[in-house]
Parts: C-alpha cells; structure tokens; sequence
C-alpha cells in the first residue's frame, strides 16, 4: 500500500517536474518572442493575415488557389510561406522532370475547380488507360482498366507542372500573397480557443500572426512539432529511386504504367509520351545508391532486368493461381503477363533518391492550425497515393472552412476545423493502412505469405466488382 | 395538417394570454423583481459563467450547436429575401440585419451571428453571463465591438422601447428555462419588424426527449450541469406554434374580453400590436450525438427542433 504510494507520489513529482519544465520552456520562447518583438520595434511590427499556409509544396499552393478561389472565404487574406526562391517556372518544350505524379480523377476534379486543368492540359501530361501489378515470385497478376479503356485510370503530370498552374491562378488572386524563402523560425498556437491568434516568426526575424495557421510544410512540419500531436512513423529503410527512361521505337503506344513487386520492393514505369517514361524504383538503401552511381548503360541494364528477370517461383503458390484461374474458366493465355517496353537509355541527371517512410499525425487539427498533405501523413509510392490524398485533404480544408466562415466560426476554431479531420481520417486512414499493408505483404518471400498474396491478388483480378472497389478507391471516385 | 391537428388538439390555452397581458401592465414599474423561479434559472446558469467559452467544458454540446443553428437562422433569414443577392455565400451575408438574442448568455450564438455581419443586441437576465460575454468579446473578438451590445434587461422591458425594430429574434435554447413562456414570446415578437422571423430553438416534451436531455445528460454522461432541464418546463413545437401562431383576430379577440372581465378600469392600449400574429413556417427536429460532440438534423422532433415563424403584417380587423 505504502509502495504503491509512494510510487504515486513519484509519478506525480515526475509529472510536475516535467509540467515545471514544459512552463519553463513556454516561458522561455516566450520570452524570446518578446525580446525578438522588442528588437523590432524598429522594423515593421507583427504583419496580420486571416489564413497563413506554411509550405509552398504542391499541396500548399493548391490549397492557396483553391482558398482564392473559394466565393465564401474570397475576403480573406491568405499569406503562403515557402522556404525556396521564387518558381522559376515551367517550360513545357524543354526536356521532362523527373519528378512526376500519377494524378488520379478526384484531384483533376480539383484541378478542374481551381481553374488549373485548363493550363496543365495545355501544356502535356500523359493518360494513363490501363495499370499491370505483377509480382516476382508467381504468375498472380493484376490489370487495371475502365471497360474498352473508355476513360483513364491516371494522369501521370510533371510535378514542377502542377506548381506553374496553381501558381499562376495564385498570382491572379488578388487576395494571397506569396513570400518567398521564408523559413519559419518558431510557431506559437493559442492554447485554448479564448486567445485567438496564432504566431509566427521567420529565421529572417519578420513575424506574422493569423486566425489559422495551415500547415503543408512537409514531414517534417514544424507547425506540426508544435501542434503537439502524437506522430506515428515508420522508416521504411528503403529509398525511391527516380529517373526518366528513354523506350525503344517498339513502344508505339506507351499508355500503360507497370509495376512489378521485387523482393526488394516495387519497381514502377509510368508513361509520360509515346518514347518516355519515368521511374520510380522503391528498393534497400544500398541497391538504391548503387543504382543511382552505375553509368547508363550498366543501369539501364540492370532495369530491364529487374521487370523481365525470373526470380525462384513458389511452386504451390503458382499451382494454386493457376487452379483459381481454371476455376474461373479461364485459360493461362489470358492471364499471361505482358512485359513493358524495352528501357533504352536514362536521360543525363534525371536519377534521384528520396528516403521512403509511413508517417501519421493522430490529429490533424488544434485551435488555430490545421495539417495537410504529407505534414499529416506520408505513405510508400506504391500506389501512387501520397499527392492525392494531399489533394483531398485540401478539397475536404476548403469545404469545412468555407462551411465554418458561414456558419460564423473563426477561422482558427477547432469546433469546425474538427470536421475536416473527421473527413480527412474516414478517407485516408483505409487506402494508408491498405498501402502499407501492401508494401508490408509484398516485402517477404515467405511461401505461406506468397500463395495468400498471390491468391488474393489473383482472386480480386477475377472479380471485377472486388477489382472495381479498388480501382474506385485508388483513382479516389 | 399541422394547423389541422393543432385545432383539433383542443388544448386552447386562453389563461396565458391573459397572463401577459397582466404582466404587462403591471411591469410598467420599472425595477420589476424576478419571480423566484425565474431567479433560480439565472443563479444556476450565472453558476457556469466562468465555464461558458470553455469548448470542451460542461457547454460543450451548446458550442457544438452553433454548426447547426447558425446555419438555420442564417438561411431562414436568407430565404425571407432581405438579404443582398451578393452578399449570399460570403461571411457578411447577414449585414444590415438587425438581430435581438434573447438569453444570449456567454454570447455564444451572438458572436457568430456578428461575425456574418449582423447588428446583434443579446439581452439575459444573468450578470455574470453578461460579463461573460463582454470579457470574451473584448479579448477574443475585439473586431466585433461594434456589432454587439449586450444589455441587462428582461424583454418586455426590452420590447416597450425596441418596438418593431428586428429583423429577426432568436430565443435559442432559453424557452425550457422559462416559466411564462406565452409572455415572453409575445414581448419578443412584439419587437419584431413586420416580416421579420422569430427563430426557436428548444428540447421536445416527449419521453425520448427527457431521457435524453436529462436523464442521460445530466445525471449519467454529466454532458450538462445537472438541473439545467426540468421536464415541467419544456414545451413541443405544436404549443409553441399555437402560442405565435394564434391570428391576431382571434386573440385580439380573446385579449379584448379578457381585459374586459378582469379590468373593469379603462382598457390600456398598447403602443404596438400586443398580439402574436405569426407564421411557423419550418420546424426541424434535431439530435445530439454525445460521443462525437455534434448535432445533426432529423427526421422527427421527438428531442430537439429549431422552428422559425414570420410575423404577418399588420391588417386591421376590427
């Protein structure tokens, strides 16, 4: 009795000291804030904005045409803050990037609303009519497309594209601003929704306040450490590796994106025109460095060899597939895989590596700030989802705040802003579990786990309404 | 239908209208004490003042509430066509709209309404909840001083001096904790512009309702203080519609032979209309789900429901 007491008191001496320690540190920025504002009483004082995006990624801007765009919310003046120098802008003549995004339906509707597509349709971007999943260890495979290929499944864009076209609709709106390598030094939230103004300072000294702070400043979001939410994460201890390839002349209608699961993890090629296509290669650290050294012609080797190569089979799992394919009456011929074209060469420093990982905000609204995009989740490549549930996130962001303002909430009012949370979780929590379960299922060559894989993957191919519910979840419909 | 069943309901109340019209004339005195019933509601509210603004407090749900009756009384002021086409769908939709909140307590609806642009006047009996909402306003909303002002003062005093002067009266979540709830509705719509719309909003007199509102809130899940509700005191939305609804003519009617009978002395004439006189044009049940803090519209008003009724303009009977 007296132990467990005792043990209490101890919790609760702990518990206070690190209350004591965490009004320390609150004091002490605090302080510093102050002493910062008082130095600037010479320069301009704090600059008062309704909205402030941190983060002028692709999210973040879409979101600030999107906000300009808005009738309900076009009396409010919105600031976007990014860390890196002007845009330069996008020349749709000049070679292709090697950053590039399959856009699904529900984003191009976004696109279409913010008076975007027009500009992005204009200038290139490749549709996307069928999708092949096979994998490394059996003949399951899987195809996705609409019926006859009457609509596409995707849109594979440029990334630096999709920026030009938000940001030219940003730079018309007469009520955002843009400022350019602003990088925030520190972030001060109200506490409770009696004090109402979140601030801000800039490495550069300025400091800002607003009704709401949105942060879309990456993984790592700084609006996000200071939210203070529970962040769950994972490294995948794996690296993309992107790169634009160069086909063959045989590549007459290059419509298809492919991706063959490797026990290393996914490789993918999404068609950008008739004679490209781009790369993204998920696989371990090393492999993806080593890849990313190898002179063009070892690499593209190494490519083709990675989509044709005939890795050990699992004999049960192949019998297996091919025993629900003659259950489903089908002959092997209609389920045999295609090969993509054949990889030519690499364009000059088009390969790049980005380290892969799962994050997850538990919350993603507080009083006075909101996350979106990958500040509040980021999911593996495989499945093409990041960006779009990015995009989604920004749909569902407009909609609540547009639905709050007339309805006479603050902006910065967690009563409505936990609306958008709740839409947000509904939709990204399934397809973020479903790709990491994906990525989780596909990284093994354990037969048990390869005959379950390969028989579901194979099951869902043969049901088209099963297929169909994905192929409705994925393209975001 | 509804006015069908309403008269066949039977349940003419004639004493109540002859309650106000005694209530009126007798606070023509003007320090007028509080009944003790009256007094009590104020203590118990004026108890929770401090908790008032706190979200996640014991006004939790009555936060929540503002996502669905801000939206109610903003498109039932909409629809009656007084608003600028171009100000529909922006936040100053209700500018130029002169709004009386009667109970406003902490202020809770009367900001947002202010925030959409309307001059709001929110009247409650409590000080401390006024005090409530001047200390929020000043430090959380000080862009709003100039849209509201918030006044001590029970409405039919408020009325003698605010005759036809709003566009629209909300009495939100107040009407359970009145006892003469006839008085107060007419003082109300006698404020009221011709034209204008009274909105409501208020707990059912049914099991479901009392169950949910005090049993389960109150006594179980502590979502409200307890003793905020009292089944005695709640009312349904056909007794409410009977109360604003009843013609000028008939009431004028029964006003006249009451005075009649009761104050043989020279009948006062009121300086506007002393009749309710209005229409119920909606009435929307609602509910609340506790373990998502929000309120949704139903299909029935078995708990809650929000009514608005417009008031006639005058036509002269007699």
């Amino acid at each position: 009795m007296l132990g467990v007491l005792r043990i209490q008191g101890a919790l609760a001496s702990t518990g206070q000291a690190r209350l004591l320690s965490a009004r320390l540190l609150a004091s002490k920025s605090s302080t510093v804030m102050a002493t910062n504002r008082g130095e600037s009483t010479q320069a301009p004082a704090t600059e008062h904005f309704d909205i402030i995006i941190g983060g002028g990624g692709l999210v973040g801007t879409t979101l600030a045409a999107a906000l300009a765009k808005n009738s309900t919310l076009a009396d409010k003046k919105v600031l976007l803050l990014e860390g890196a120098p002007e845009f330069r802008g996008f020349n749709p003549t000049g070679p292709y990037q090697n950053r590039v995004s399959a856009i699904n339906h529900n984003s191009i509707e976004l696109f279409k609303s913010i008076d975007a597509w027009t500009h992005i349709e204009s200038a290139r971007y490749k549709p996307v009519k069928q999708m092949q999943v096979w994998e490394s260890n059996t003949d399951a495979l899987i195809q996705f497309q609409h019926d006859n290929f009457a609509s596409d499944v995707a849109c594979i864009i440029e990334n630096d594209l999709i920026l030009d076209a938000v940001y030219a609709r940003v730079k018309e709106a007469a009520n955002v601003e843009i400022l350019n390598k602003a990088r925030i030094q520190c972030v001060r939230l109200p506490r409770d929704s009696n004090s109402n103004l979140s601030e801000l300072q800039l490495q550069d000294g300025r400091s800002f306040s607003c009704d709401l702070l949105i942060g879309a400043d990456g993984a790592n979001s700084v609006v996000r450490k200071e939210m203070n939410v529970d962040v769950f994460s994972l490294n995948y201890d794996r690296m993309g590796l992107v790169a634009t390839l160069d086909l063959g002349e045989d590549a007459c209608d290059n419509s298809v994106a492919w991706q063959r699961f490797l026990p290393n993890g996914p490789v993918a090629l999404l068609p950008l025109t008739d004679r490209l296509s781009s790369l993204v290669w998920s696989t371990t650290n090393e492999q993806a460095k080593m890849l990313q050294a190898l002179p063009p012609a070892e690499f593209v080797d190494a490519l083709n060899e990675a989509f044709c190569r005939q890795y050990p089979r699992v004999e049960l799992a192949d019998k297996a597939v091919q025993a629900l394919n003659s259950l489903f009456g089908h002959n092997a011929t209609q389920h045999q895989v295609q090969y993509p074209p054949r990889v030519c060469g690499v364009q000059d420093k088009s390969r790049a590596t980005f380290p892969l990982g799962f994050l997850h905000a538990s919350s993603y609204v507080c009083n006075g700030a909101a996350l979106v995009g990958d500040a509040a989740h980021r999911v593996h490549p495989l499945a093409g989802q990041g960006v779009n549930l990015g995009f989604s996130d920004v749909r569902f962001l407009v909609e609540s705040l547009a639905a709050g303002a007339y309805a006479g909430f603050k902006l910065g009012d967690k009563q409505h802003l936990i609306k958008y949370e709740r839409k947000c979780l509904a939709k990204n929590v399934p397809i973020m579990l479903g790709v990491h379960g994906l990525h989780t299922l596909y990284s093994t060559q354990f037969s048990p786990v390869v005959l379950l894989r390969s028989l579901g993957l194979q099951l869902t191919q043969n049901l088209p309404p099963v297929k169909n519910l994905f192929m409705r979840g994925a393209m975001g419909q | 239908m509804l006015r069908n069943s309403l008269f066949a309901s039977g349940k003419f109340r004639h004493l109540p209208a002859i309650a106000i019209v005694r209530n009126s004339t007798r606070s023509s005195s003007t320090a007028k004490p509080l009944d003790a019933g009256t007094q009590k509601e104020v203590l118990h509210h004026e108890n929770h003042a401090s908790e008032w603004w706190n979200q996640n407090g014991t006004m939790g749900a009555l936060h929540a509430l503002n996502m669905i009756r801000v939206p109610f009384i903003r498109d039932g002021i909409v629809s009656r066509g007084t608003v600028k086409p171009d100000y529909v769908n922006t936040t100053k939709v209700l500018l130029g709209q002169n709004i009386l909140e009667v109970g406003c307590g902490g202020g809770l609806l009367t900001e947002h309404l202010a925030r959409l642009g309307a001059q709001v006047t929110g009247i409650d009996l409590g000080e401390k909840l006024l005090e409530a909402a001047r200390e929020h306003l000043k430090c959380s909303s000080p862009e709003l001083t100039t849209k509201v002002v918030y006044k001590m003062e029970p409405v039919d005093q408020h009325a003698k001096a605010n005759c036809e002067c709003y566009d629209a009266v909300i009495v939100s979540e107040v009407l359970e904790h009145v006892n003469d709830k006839v008085a107060l509705l007419e003082a109300s719509v006698r404020t009221l512009k011709p034209g204008g719309s009274i909105f409501i909003t208020t707990l059912n007199k049914t099991l479901p309702s009392w169950f949910g509102g005090v049993i389960l809130s109150e006594y179980v899940l502590n979502l409200v203080p307890k003793g905020t509700h009292h089944w005695d005191k709640m009312i349904s939305p056909l007794d409410v519609q009977r109360i604003l609804d009843t013609s000028k003519f008939i009431q004028g009617f029964i006003v006249r032979i009451a005075l009649a009978i009761l104050i043989p002395t020279p009948v006062p004439f009121f300086t506007c209309s002393s009749v309710v006189n209005c229409q119920t044009v909606l009435v929307n049940g609602s509910t609340y789900d506790f373990w998502s803090n929000t309120w949704r519209w139903i299909n029935n008003n078995q708990m809650c429901y929000a009514l608005q009724a417009v008031k006639q303009p005058h036509r002269e009977y007699n």
